[in-house]
């Protein structure tokens, strides 16, 4: 048989531009997971670094901005803080990492790694490539164990700052998925400071499924929250908690205002963020409420009662 | 946690299997639904085997301790496996040399002067001096060799002695040596269950006027299969042997397992599942199945015959035969048993480039016929995979080779027996006595590497209970001739043998593909 006959045998068979799958009767029985960790140090070289400043500012921010309306709230929260950080966020779409990276300042930005789960972003190498060299991703194992954080410690140690989803995962229906608390402990061990971060209209913008934004500009918005410092001796089960209630917060502030969330907070009156307990059309038909739409130029200005264009708020 | 074995069902997603195909192997795609049995992964070894031996010497089982055995001025024979053990042959050093080694050393502490070595090759050529030297290590080799590091020779009547009956009639003669030690240390490696136990010393150290009670047509076909003990009459008859010998003979087993490593990193993906293949195994997958198409064949033969496993050693027993053999049997089942739920029409098998009897030699067409018919389909513990009257559908090219130094009764065995018939009773009732008597194999056998004249005759009896159960035996690839003088089919295409096994089992047949090696031993519900 001819190399290029087998090439192409293999290259079927093996499914090389796509996702590798077990077959289905396979798929209860995984390999132990010993394959060595992809490595990503080359993205964080000074080279990559300027191609994904590039691409980050040239291609993903005019192509997410214009797909979506987007609105950022709270960066002056990072004024308190000095690198490194962990930012904590929920996690509903793929666009919620480019709009973070995007939205967050240049000098943070190109200090941030992202950490994205070893078997979806990490199983393939070309996928495991663009997607470290555009966003600066490093693998996660998922199963949790020793080498679920070996690299994000070594990051946070050199002074990188990381993004992290504790949900493991995007969400299924729109609302909060079971939250890990892997960076917390992290937070803890490192005594590094967790920023809360919270995005609305992501599931709407763009749900699992899709490649690409709905059209007519869905608004998302996102919001950072005032940075989370471990307190002494405390337990990291307890600071996941409060991570977690801050980004909880957060989408409550998002939805009213700064003082009502923090109001309803008080009284323990903050709207869950795990949806109502319904079957799941339900759970998605509320989580599909787009964020109000606040801002933004109207297409045709209101005129004024003498005749003169209002200005838009 | 090592994974269980798995029976796969080949759907969409399935990419193609590696299938062996002697001196080579291929990507095959199977019809969906087909079911594909893997062994369990390979246990991970003993870390510490040295140890592991040494505990094993003191704290035998149904034994007292090795050194209690030992004193001076006995007479100590070591008996150990030969060549057909392991496939392939294991990376240095072997666990064999690693555990004669220890008892060696015992013996000299004890002040035992009188020690001989002896290879328990039974019929099977003698092994050469390198060969030895790769089994019992360098230490052992030259301090024994080659005043009392020796072959069996099963056809030399001064060294041998005939102990006995069984009550069933069987003749017990073995090595003299060994029969007039005050202690036998047998040292084997258990690579399947047909292996060990009572079949070590009364066959390995065995005369053909011994091994022709077993080594018969009816005790095949009453095996149900010889890789199950408690349902073989070939366990049945070397266990009563062995139990007549212990009579006589003191005997302490040691008997070790090794784990599923079959194939160095070079060719690793043939260890593992094929969905699991990283991109290095893909690339070395084509690379090696390139370079291995486009060598020369004397090339191609060389490379595989250097092929050293790196097998892990995943338990060492010693002490009385029968109790030690029980650990060893459950070691091996831990590693190569996979359970399958019924039988199918048809079974389909790779054969490899390495059978017991072909290390360092050729695979002639008989040796394939033992390997698939014999070998491989008896893997099985309660029922056979494939039900009776169903197919077999085989992947060798065949060749029609022989070696004229290791196989010289076979070449005759095939021109002369298989051209008349191919019937394992008629070919037992008329040529085996001329064959196993004839002195210029006699004579190849005591004093050249050539495996003894009756040899070819066991082989063809090892696949008596698989032709009996079969409908159709069909051959891809192989030489149409060699093929059709062994009484199957040959096909050019598995898409070709299915069509043709259609014929005996129907249009649309249940097909379970047997992949291996590494081994899998199917136990089948």
């Amino acid at each position: 048989m001819a190399v290029i006959d087998d090439v192409r045998q293999v290259a079927s068979g093996w499914r090389w531009t796509r996702r590798p799958l077990a077959p289905h009767s396979a798929e209860p029985d995984p390999a132990p997971y010993d394959e060595p960790e992809f490595n990503t140090d080359w993205a964080r070289t000074p080279a990559a670094r300027a191609t994904r400043e590039a691409l980050l500012t040239a291609v993903f921010r005019p192509l997410v901005w214009n797909q979506t309306t987007v609105r950022v709230e709270g960066l002056d929260r990072l004024d308190e803080i000095a690198a490194p950080v962990v930012f904590v966020a929920n996690h509903s779409s793929h666009v919620d990492t480019p709009i973070l990276l995007c939205s967050l300042p240049k000098r943070w930005r190109e200090r941030t790694a992202v950490g994205a789960a070893a078997d979806y972003f990490f199983d393939i190498w070309w996928r495991a490539a663009t997607t470290a060299l555009a966003f600066n991703t490093f693998p996660i194992e998922r199963t949790g164990g020793a080498r679920a954080t070996g690299t994000a410690r070594r990051l946070l140690a050199d002074g990188w700052n990381l993004v992290v989803f504790p949900e493991g995962t995007r969400s299924k229906d729109g609302w909060l998925g079971p939250w890990r608390h892997g960076v917390a402990r992290l937070c803890c061990e490192l005594n590094v400071p967790a920023v809360p971060v919270a995005i609305r209209g992501s599931f709407v913008a763009m749900p699992r499924g899709r490649s690409w934004p709905k059209p007519g500009r869905p608004p998302v918005s996102i919001r950072y929250g005032p940075p989370l410092r471990p307190g002494p001796g405390e337990d990291y089960h307890d600071f996941s908690v409060r991570v977690r209630s801050a980004v909880v917060r957060l989408a409550d502030e998002d939805a009213t205002t700064w003082y009502a969330s923090l109001r309803r907070e008080a009284a323990g009156e903050t709207p869950s963020l795990h949806g109502p307990a319904a079957p799941t059309w339900r759970r998605v038909w509320e989580a599909t409420r787009s964020p109000v739409r606040r801002g933004g130029s109207r297409v045709w200005r209101r005129r004024s009662r003498t005749g003169a264009p209002s200005k838009d708020r | 946690m090592t994974r269980p074995g798995l029976v796969l069902e080949v759907d969409e997603r399935t990419p193609p299997l590696i299938v062996h195909q002697g001196e080579g192997f291929r990507l095959q795609r199977f019809p969906l639904g087909s079911r594909v049995i893997y062994p369990p992964d390979p246990l991970p070894g003993i870390r510490d085997v040295t140890e592991a031996i040494r505990d094993a010497l003191l704290h035998p089982l149904g034994s007292e301790p090795l050194p209690e055995l030992l004193r001076p001025g006995m007479r100590l024979t070591i008996a150990f496996d030969d060549i057909s053990l392991p496939l392939p042959p294991m990376r240095a050093p072997d666990v064999r040399g690693r555990v004669i080694e220890q008892v060696l050393e015992m013996a000299a502490r004890r002040g035992v002067d009188d020690v001989e070595l002896v290879v328990a090759n039974s019929l099977h050529r003698r092994m050469t001096p390198k060969e030895i030297e790769h089994a019992v290590g360098e230490r052992v080799f030259r301090s024994f060799w080659p005043r009392a590091l020796s072959n069996h020779d099963a056809e030399d009547p001064e060294r041998l002695t005939h102990l006995g009956v069984t009550d069933q009639g069987e003749d017990v003669e073995i090595n003299r040596r060994a029969a007039e030690s005050d202690l036998l240390v047998y040292v084997n490696i258990n690579l399947v269950a047909m292996d060990g136990g009572h079949k070590s010393v009364p066959v390995g150290l065995g005369s053909y006027r011994s091994l022709r009670h077993h080594h018969n047509v009816r005790t095949m076909l009453e095996s149900r299969s010889y890789m199950d003990p408690h349902r073989s009459a070939l366990h049945s008859s070397t266990t009563r042997m062995g139990r007549l010998l212990a009579e006589h003979l003191r005997t302490f087993t040691i008997e070790t397992t090794l784990n599923g490593t079959s194939f160095p990193d070079a060719f690793g993906f043939l260890n593992k599942r094929e969905w699991e293949w990283s991109l290095a195994d893909q690339a070395r997958f084509m690379a090696a199945k390139q370079a291995n198409e486009r060598a020369p064949a004397r090339m191609r033969r060389e490379v595989w015959q250097r092929v050293r496993a790196p097998y892990r050693v995943t338990g060492v027993t010693a002490g009385q035969t029968e109790a030690v053999h029980q650990v060893t049997l459950a070691n091996v089942h831990r590693q190569q048993v996979t359970q399958i739920d019924g039988q199918a029409d048809v079974m389909v098998i790779g054969l490899p480039y390495i059978c017991p009897y072909n290390v360092n030699s050729i695979m002639n067409p008989i040796l394939v016929q033992c390997l698939g018919l014999g070998y491989f389909f008896n893997m099985y513990l309660g029922k056979p995979v494939v039900r009776q009257g169903g197919a077999m559908i085989l992947f060798h090219p065949v060749p029609w080779e022989f070696h004229q130094v290791h196989h010289p009764s076979y070449v005759d065995f095939f021109d002369e027996v298989l051209s008349e018939t191919t019937d394992p009773g008629q070919i037992e009732a008329k040529f085996e006595q001329q064959y196993a008597q004839d002195e210029w194999y006699r004579h190849l056998y005591r004093t050249s590497y050539a495996y003894h004249g009756v040899h070819p005759f066991y082989m063809w009896y090892w696949g008596a209970h698989a032709m009996d159960w079969l409908g159709d035996v069909i051959v891809v690839g192989g030489d149409r001739g060699a093929v059709a003088r062994l009484g199957f089919r040959s096909a050019s295409s598995f898409a070709d043998a299915l069509e043709m096994a259609g014929e005996t089992v129907g249009s649309s047949p249940r097909i379970t593909y047997l992949h291996a090696p590494p081994l899998t031993l199917a136990e089948v519900r």
